[in-house]
Order: C-alpha cells, then structure tokens, then sequence
C-alpha cells in the first residue's frame, strides 16, 4: 500500500471498519489521526483454530469476538525520531545509577526496541528484585552501579521514578563489570564471574536466552 | 524591574534612517479585505529540537519599497521529557509556553526578560494549544514550546510620535498559534486537529469612511481600528480553543461582536491549509510543489 499521508486531525474511517492503533484517536464513533504521518493498516493475524479440548477456561471476549477488523496506525515515516514512553508491563533496559539498602535506582534506556532521547529514572524495590524469598533479598547482592539490567514496568510510580521488577527468570543483571574492571560473564542465577581474576561477585542474574 | 545580569543596549526607540526624499506613501488597497496575508511555513528548521517551525508573513505593499515581510516568528519544542525532580506526579503531559520578544524585533527595544505583554501572550498561546492536545497520552511528562518573535508585525517607517495601540498582538498571537501547530505536529505529540491562529479586526481605511470588517489587517494600514478578535480554531472539529477579543464597537450592535468571530474562523481555516500544506511536505520533502 502507498503511504498516504495524515496530518492531525484527519478523518481515516468509521470506527466499526478499523481498530484504533497508535497515532489515532476517537471521536464521534469515527477514527481520526492525533499524529504527523503516513497510515498504515495491519490485518488482524488469523484467529487460531479452536483447540480440541480446551485446557483451561478460555476468556470471554475471546469466545464472543466478533470477525476482527483491521488496525489502522500512524506513524512517522522517518521511524526512530518518535519519543516513547515507558509503559506499564514494558520490557526496558536500564543502567543501575544509585544503590540503597531498600531499592536501587536505575536510568531507563530502551523501551521495547526504542532507544529513548530523554533519560527515564526507574526504582527496583528489594522486594521486587526476584520473585521468591523476597525478605532475604540485599540489593547490593544483586545489582551494583553500572550494571545493565533488563527490567518490566510495574508502575508508573510517583513523581520521579517508574517502579520496575526483575521478578522473572529473564529479568535481571544482563552486563556487569568486576571491581578490577572487567567485563563479567554469568556462571549461575546469582554469580557473575571476572574472566581474568577468577573472582565471582553475586547479581540476580538474567537468564540467557 | 531592571536587568543587572546582561549588558543591554540603549533603552528606547530604534530610530528608522531618514531620507530627503520621504518614503513614497504606500497604496493601502494592495490586499483584498476578505483575504488573509500570504504566510510561508516551514518545518524542522531546529535540528537540536524535537520539533520546530518557521512562520513568515509577507508585506502585502511590499511593492513600495518598504520590507517585503511583516512578521517573523519561529518556534521550537523540547519535549516531551521527564519533569523536573520537584513537580508532582502529573497523569498527563505538562504544557509549558514562553513567548518572547527579539530585542530588535519592535520599534520599541525589547528587554531581554519577559515583559507582562509576552507573558499575556504565552498564557493565550498555552490555552489555545491546551484544547488541542491529547494530554494523557504523554503521562509524566512535560513539554516547552518556545516562541521567538523576530521580527514584528510594525510599521518601521512609521514616524516616531505614533502611538503603539497594541493591535499588532492580535496578529502576533494569531501567528504564535499556527506556528506552535506546525511545530507541535512536527514534534509528534499527539492532537486532535490541527489548530491554526486567525484574526479579523472592524477598521476605517480613513477619516471619511465607514468601518468595515477585514481579516488580518496589517495595522499601519488603516487610520483606525476600533476592535479586533483573535481566535483558535480546530478546523475539523468546528471548536474554538481560545478567543481574544479587544476594543470596543462603536455601536450596540450584537451582530457585529458574532460577525467579527466569523470572520476570524474564515481566516483561521485559510492559515489552516497553509499548516497542513508545510505538514505534508515535512513527511515527503522531495515532492515540493508549493
């Protein structure tokens, strides 16, 4: 499809014949541009076969969903220059700037696959670095300044911080460096080891994928 | 209020050459009454900004030797970005306007602090955007939009003793409001339309004549105005954002007050096609066809 322009403000349809994506907003029953773009729709991806036995209580709106009806989005053609924001359930990247004894407080890098201009100040409470004993958690036996940790948004948090978790397998210490200075590599769930010294200093560990 | 941190220039007027032959007089019927002056709009002219926009009006008797621009504004937003460590915890985005004055923009020098006039006219340019904007889109976040006023829409040649009425603000406002348009879509944060700035104003051409109502009137132009409107539009969704109306009508006439505001729309919807014009030649800059 030819890129077709919109400019905010932009009729692009009824909203029955489209599903609002990013970049539109609703108004009236009808969908309109909020961005500066070209216009895209994406057909929804097939609805998968009914499974033969269903293994668990399938959700409502799952069962009872109408024919699905195609995306429509716009976005700036020249991508990269769009800010993102961090949102709630977000995969972010983040460098850990400050450890306290209750939380350590990092600077959100990446959102997604989108490299963020502005810097973005996040927490990882004690009790949101790992999913099990959190009461035995130390965060300085998890994370050190400089690290870069792989984190999800749990919250948008107060004034200045978003709340992050590293509560997963996948989640957490993703590079570090020794006290000498060495970039480490992970040798379990909670060690990172210097390859030149020998010595092994502990971190929640991300789990490779 | 005196700035002591700077070293400012002469207070007072900059005052126009003189020449033995005076200026020939300049033909006021250049621009037809129900006509706005042609504008040029450009944007991303700032690269180190998130978005920007240049707004030029042109001098529509120009052809009498005088500048063949009236009004010179650019405008530039830094954002959206987080808040200072300070604010409060805000669901939406902050909006932060500051409109100002080049010190050489005006007959009068300007200094280099906001006076209460661009302060007035950061407050009408903030409404106006503020209806404009979807807000909780951008939670936790700010955004400055900063309007430069380079050049004003005055008469340079005009003799010194003229009284400065004011009205050319309304013009200035009206610019201030398309310009920041075309810089906040630029920008990329999210609006319900395009909100574009116009003004119409009840003028006489001289003593003799009746008052009429013109859209954009270059002030110099006319003898006197009695009353001018300046109005933000959303065309597509026919909603006003902000209206500034000032003057007084010379008779108790209800419909003149609404006729003015209908007069303002027809020049906000012409500085509306000139917005989405520079909009899509910012998405696709090889096709200029202007």
């Amino acid at each position: 499809m030819a890129s077709t322009i919109a400019v905010p403000g932009q009729l692009l349809g009824p909203a029955s014949k489209y599903v609002a994506g990013p970049g539109t907003h609703i108004h009236e029953a009808n969908l309109y541009s909020s961005l500066l773009g070209s216009i895209s729709v994406t057909e929804p991806a097939p609805a998968p076969p009914p499974a033969k036995r269903l293994h668990r209580i399938a959700a409502l709106h799952q069962t009872s969903a109408p024919a699905p009806t195609p995306t429509i989005s716009v976005s700036r053609a020249a991508a990269g220059r769009r800010e993102v924001l961090p949102e709630v359930n977000n995969v972010v990247l983040c460098r850990v700037t400050r450890i306290t004894p209750r939380q350590a407080t990092v600077a959100i890098l990446v959102v997604g696959d989108a490299v963020l201009e502005a810097e973005w100040q996040g927490v990882v409470r004690a009790q949101d670095v790992r999913a099990t004993e959190k009461d035995r958690v130390k965060i300085y036996e998890s994370f050190r300044p400089g690290d870069i940790v792989r984190a999800q948004v749990i919250s948008l948090g107060d004034q200045a911080n978003y709340y992050l978790s590293t509560a997963k397998n996948e989640l957490g210490v993703i590079m570090a460096t020794s006290e000498a200075g060495n970039t480490m590599f992970p040798v379990s769930w909670k060690e990172y080891k210097d390859p030149e010294t020998g010595l092994s200093e502990s971190r929640k560990v991300a789990k490779p994928f | 209020m005196a700035d002591r941190r700077r070293v400012n220039g002469p207070v007072g007027q900059t005052i126009p050459p003189i020449y033995d032959t005076p200026p020939p007089k300049f033909a006021a019927n250049q621009k037809s009454q129900d006509a706005i002056r042609k504008i040029f709009l450009k944007t991303g002219v700032t690269p180190s900004a998130s978005g920007s926009a240049y707004l030029e009006l042109e001098n529509p008797s120009s052809s009498t030797g005088r500048s063949s621009t009236s009004l010179k504004l650019t405008c530039t937003v830094h954002g959206p970005r987080s808040l200072p460590r300070s604010a409060p915890f805000s669901p939406h985005i902050i909006l932060t306007t500051h409109v100002k004055y080049a010190p050489f923009a005006t007959r009068q020098r300007r200094g280099y602090l906001r006076d209460s006039s661009e302060r007035d006219l950061g407050v009408h340019l903030e409404t106006a955007l503020r209806g404009a904007i979807i807000a909780d889109r951008w939670p936790k976040s700010g955004v400055d939009i900063i309007v430069t006023i380079i050049e004003g829409d005055q008469d340079r040649n005009a003799p010194e003793n003229q009284a400065d009425d004011g009205w050319d603000m309304m013009n200035v406002l009206g610019g201030c409001i398309t310009v920041a348009s075309a810089a906040i879509a630029d920008a990329g944060i999210d609006c319900v339309d395009t909100v574009a700035g116009g003004v119409a104003a009840l003028v006489v051409r001289d003593e003799k004549s009746q008052p009429t109502i013109v859209l954009d009137p270059a002030v110099a132009e006319y003898h006197k105005v009695f009353a001018a409107c300046c109005v933000a539009y959303l065309p597509v969704r026919d909603e006003v954002t902000n209206i500034w109306f000032k003057g007084q009508l010379p008779d108790a006439d209800g419909m003149l007050y609404a006729k003015l505001v209908e007069q303002s729309l027809i020049a906000c919807r012409n500085a509306s096609r000139v917005v989405i014009k520079a909009l899509e030649d910012t998405v696709h800059p090889g096709q200029d066809t202007s």
